[in-house]
């Protein structure tokens, strides 16, 4: 190895670790910071690892926030959500792979046109349309409008289109119903496609904010914990509450964290073929 | 493909998400477009709205504050979105290449802790940066101490909060467009790469000449999607900046949901959604415009 090669790698190397540890740092100071005691987290300079590490703060989350009901709150609409996601696009998906019918590629088109559009732009009508319909300030409203999607329904048609026409064919000729043919002949060839897109539309809709800030108008009952870690925020304003706050952000955080850890390999195999198809 | 048995079943299978998706987006969009010609309280029906033809967009070009604050937002979200893209897209370019095309160990401990950001929710993301931009117990003015850099005022100053905001969203972000660029790498065959090193170019120069333009396909793509991001940008907004000081992070997203729900004033944030969506369709249609005249060089 040459000196010059010599330096580039050890450059690449360097820098490869920068990221790495710039990428982890917020993540690495909120776990400890959460594990501070107050007058640690009031101190300047900070304080980098807690001298006496404490659980403390866990135990004084639950004493602003729900805990407990702001974590079935978003278990709910995150779970709901995905399973209508799941739903609606496995039946759009295969429509649109495997029928042929006039206006399909002109339907398909305008359906997902609304993928990329942000959603500050129905927000106020919708807001609207929901009140109407009563369910504004429940559950129900945070969940209904999103049980399906055109990401959803795009990624479903990319991935039936690959399922051989042969194999439902046979199905029809064994006198199968189109219903049975998608549930139990094609979802289980996509099954790995489904399982994504249920791990990107929960940790979306455990994470997502504006709309339950919006369609909950205040219902502390009802909110996930991505709301009630506001509230904790807004509770706990002085320095010596930072504890506090880390602490409920460590727990909002886990789950989505624990799930992308678990099941990575699914998430960027997929993230890469819908990147490489749009 | 047989049709016999299709219509019925095509009905039905699309019916719910035809039906979802028209509920609640397309209906929604026509209702944005008609409520901007209207005034209308969200706190009322429909029905109550009001005809005002163009006034409430002459409103947003005018000088009186509503136009002012308007424009402000208009103008910081670009701004914001303009500058993540800046940095997120050679970021990711320069890590893609490096996960997917150098030798070093350790590439998917890089892609993984890169990615992991990618799903933890923004308000977590806003809380913690929030603590670490704190002027005198962050850590970042502490580490900038020890090159000799002077503490930065960060979220607390006009000139620094909205680009504060830019390094927590390149932060957040910037994993999910590595893992997009390394998918494209994937797709561009190994034995360019070999051609090209026989030709004896040096490593940046074959980046350079050959990786990036082979990748203009998924950098367009990128651009769209990190731009679409960018004008999300909410939850650092509502929850730590509140869009100051001063207007400074006054973002639309924000603006136009604190015009439109919080004031009410429906017709008129429903002018600004439109302006938005204009915005974006040109902005959109120039970026491809941009990449066709690259493309045609």
């Amino acid at each position: 190895m040459t000196a010059g090669r010599l330096v580039s790698r050890t450059s690449l190397y360097a820098f490869a670790l920068l990221v790495c540890v710039v990428t982890a740092f917020p993540v690495l100071w909120m776990v400890a910071t959460s594990l501070k005691t107050p007058s640690e987290a009031l101190q300047s300079p900070p304080v980098w690892i807690p001298g006496s590490p404490t659980l403390e703060a866990y135990g004084q989350v639950g004493e602003v926030i729900d805990v407990g009901r702001s974590f079935l709150n978003s278990a709910l609409i995150a779970t709901l959500t995905t399973a209508g996601i799941l739903v609606t696009s496995l039946l759009a998906g295969y429509v649109f792979a495997k029928y042929r019918f006039r206006g399909r590629d002109a339907l398909f088109a305008l359906l997902i046109a609304t993928m990329f559009l942000p959603p500050i732009v129905t927000l106020i009508p919708l807001f609207r349309i929901v009140g109407q319909l009563g369910i504004d300030g429940s559950l129900a409203g945070v969940i209904v409008p999103n049980l399906a999607n055109a990401f959803g329904i795009f990624l479903m048609r990319q991935f039936i289109a690959g399922v051989p026409d042969e194999l439902i064919e046979a199905a029809r000729l064994d006198g199968a119903s189109e219903l049975r043919i998608v549930f139990s002949i094609v979802a289980p060839v996509v099954l790995p496609a489904l399982a994504a897109l249920a791990l990107f539309a929960f940790v979306y809709h455990w994470n997502s904010y504006l709309w339950p800030l919006t369609v909950l108008q205040g219902n502390e009952d009802h909110a996930p914990i991505v709301l009630s870690l506001a509230r904790l925020l807004t509770y706990t304003g002085s320095a010596q509450n930072t504890p506090i706050v880390m602490a409920g952000a460590t727990l909002a955080v886990l789950p989505p964290l624990l799930l992308f850890v678990v099941l990575q390999r699914f998430f960027v195999n997929t993230m890469a073929r819908t990147g490489l198809s749009g | 493909m047989r049709v016999a048995r299709q219509p019925l079943w095509t009905a039905a299978f699309l019916a719910p998400s035809v039906a979802l998706i028209g509920v609640f987006v397309l209906v929604p969009i026509g209702l944005t477009l008609w409520l901007s010609l209207h005034e209308w309280s969200t706190a009322t029906p429909f029905g109550e709205a009001s005809w005002v033809g163009l006034d409430n967009f002459k409103a947003l070009f005018e000088g009186a504050i509503v136009g002012r604050d308007f424009r402000q937002s208009w103008r910081n979200t670009f701004v914001y979105a303009g500058l993540s893209i800046a940095l997120i897209l050679p970021l990711s370019v320069v890590l893609g290449i490096i996960i997917q095309r150098s030798a070093i160990r350790g590439r998917t401990v890089l892609r993984t802790v890169l990615f992991a950001t990618y799903t933890i929710p923004m308000i977590a993301v806003a809380i913690v940066w929030s603590k670490l931009y704190s002027p005198s117990e962050g850590p970042i003015n502490e580490a900038l101490g020890w090159f000799g850099i002077a503490p930065q005022p960060w979220l607390s100053d006009t000139s620094t909060a909205l680009v504060s905001l830019v390094f927590l969203n390149v932060w957040q972000q910037l994993g999910y467009f590595t893992v997009l660029v390394v998918a494209g790498l994937t797709q561009i065959p190994p034995s360019v790469f070999e051609a090209a090193a026989l030709d004896g170019a040096r490593t940046l120069k074959l980046h350079a000449y050959v990786t990036i333009p082979l990748l203009r396909r998924t950098l367009l793509f990128c651009v769209v999607i990190a731009l679409i991001n960018a004008i999300q940008v909410f939850e650092p907004v509502v929850a730590i900046t509140q869009g100051g000081p001063v207007g400074s992070t006054n973002v639309l997203t924000y603006h136009i949901r604190q015009v439109g729900i919080e004031r009410s004033q429906g017709g008129l944030a429903s002018a600004m959604a439109v302006m938005l969506l204009l915005s974006l369709m040109v902005v959109v249609t120039l970026v491809f415009a941009l990449a066709r005249r690259a493309e045609n060089r």
